[in-house]
């Protein structure tokens, strides 16, 4: 099972920056930094953390350009993860500097709002949309705020006010029904 | 290992949401690099969310986070040489197990076959027969410890005019897995691999498949073609 996709100007711009090519890399960072930072900013929730994370992400997008495989899917795709693997490590880690209550009361009043917004942000036309829209509430939010937001099966469960192992099945049957209706 | 060996897709959608704990997603990473089933199945559900992603909005960005990131760059051609091992070779245990004991009974029927070649002056330390996925084997290395191993080829392999095999051996854990060379064609060769501690029983071999000139990396990056622990001849 391959996810063949055309090739496009990240594909060139990676096999660019395995050769040592500076402007390449740079490309890159004018096409797609501001919504890496963005994206690393829902995670992480810091401004100064999200730059960081996109600061170490760069420098390992340039070290590791040559693993990148067009066979394995999109370049996008690769760069994406390598911005949302270190938010996540981040996050896990426990290096962002808020206290329990700031995170509480960020993560409270904004989480609802951030992953809605996350899913209302897609094309209506596209089959990510319609197939989350398919799902019951608790599941689409239960995804969102895993992907959108970083959350952990635990803070999911405490935020949904659902036990951890119901959290777990119903995000992993979510998952399921996603795959399938997006096959 | 607490998640789902059976249920890829699931496991590959909760390491890309970030929901597998910190030490499931360490070994994820590892046998995506084995799996070629797990690794496209991880990439097919990163692009299945990545417009979760993209249709944010950009974050303004100042030339400051760049010029950060450019003074930090390493110069490419020494990154790559220098590159260490990042990854144990050797974390899927149970499925070297599970191959052990079919070169085991393999190894038997071939020692039989191979009595002959046993008696020349200079005896291999150590033969392992190397086996694919379906228990079927592939190839046989003797490895003369002394920088000389010798692989031979027993089936035919499909390798693109772009691709190469290359001979593996795992000597230790902390080594990590070594080169003994490249297989230009298909066919059995000599190899001049570097300078190794004694091949040791029940050591791994392996072959796979890499770009032409052999993997950029210094590690194995292509599909494993076949495996087998070493044995020692009797």
């Amino acid at each position: 099972m391959l996810t063949g996709h055309a090739p496009d100007d990240l594909d060139k711009a990676l096999a660019a920056c395995a050769k040592g090519d500076r402007t390449a890399l740079r490309g890159i960072f004018d096409r797609e930094a501001g919504r890496l930072v963005a994206v690393a900013e829902r995670i992480v929730r810091r401004r100064d953390l999200a730059e960081e994370v996109v600061q170490d992400a760069f420098i390992r997008i340039w070290t590791h350009a040559h693993q990148y495989d067009p066979t394995r899917g999109s370049a996008r795709g690769w760069i994406y993860a390598i911005v949302r693997n270190r938010a996540l490590n981040l996050l896990r880690d426990g290096k962002r500097e808020h206290t329990v209550e700031e995170v509480d009361a960020l993560r409270e009043s904004e989480q609802v709002n951030e992953v809605i917004a996350a899913w209302r942000k897609l094309d209506r036309n596209s089959l990510l949309h319609d197939c989350l829209g398919a799902l019951d509430e608790t599941k689409r939010h239960g995804i969102l705020m895993a992907y959108v937001g970083g959350y952990s099966h635990g803070e999911i469960a405490g935020r949904l006010r659902i036990p951890l192992g119901t959290a777990k099945s119903w995000i992993r049957r979510g998952l399921a029904s996603l795959r399938e209706c997006m096959a | 290992m607490t998640y789902d060996r059976n249920d890829t897709p699931g496991t590959a959608d909760e390491y890309v949401l970030g929901l597998l704990d910190p030490r499931d997603a360490a070994e994820v990473e590892v046998e995506m690099e084995r799996d070629a089933d797990l690794k496209a199945a991880i990439a097919a559900s990163r692009e299945r969310f990545l417009p979760l992603d993209t249709s944010m909005e950009p974050a303004a960005i100042s030339e400051g986070l760049w010029r950060r990131i450019e003074a930090a760059l390493p110069v490419q051609s020494k990154s790559i040489e220098k590159m260490p091992p990042t990854r144990p070779a050797n974390d899927n245990r149970r499925g070297w197990r599970m191959t052990a004991l079919l070169a085991i009974a393999a190894t038997i029927a071939l020692a039989i076959g191979l009595a002959a070649s046993l008696m020349r002056i200079q005896e291999p330390l150590v033969i392992a027969v190397l086996l694919n996925d379906a228990g079927e084997v592939q190839a046989v290395v003797e490895d003369f410890g002394s920088e000389k191993a010798v692989v031979r080829m027993l089936a035919d392999f499909d390798v693109p005019s772009d691709k190469t095999i290359q001979v593996w051996t795992l000597p230790s854990r902390e080594t990590g897995p070594v080169s003994l060379g490249l297989i230009d064609g298909i066919h059995s060769a000599t190899l001049d691999g570097p300078v190794l501690p004694t091949p040791q029983r029940d050591q791994l071999y392996e072959i796979t498949l890499e770009q032409a000139g052999g993997s950029p990396t210094g590690l194995p990056t292509g599909p494993i073609l076949a495996k087998g622990f070493a044995k020692l001849p009797r």
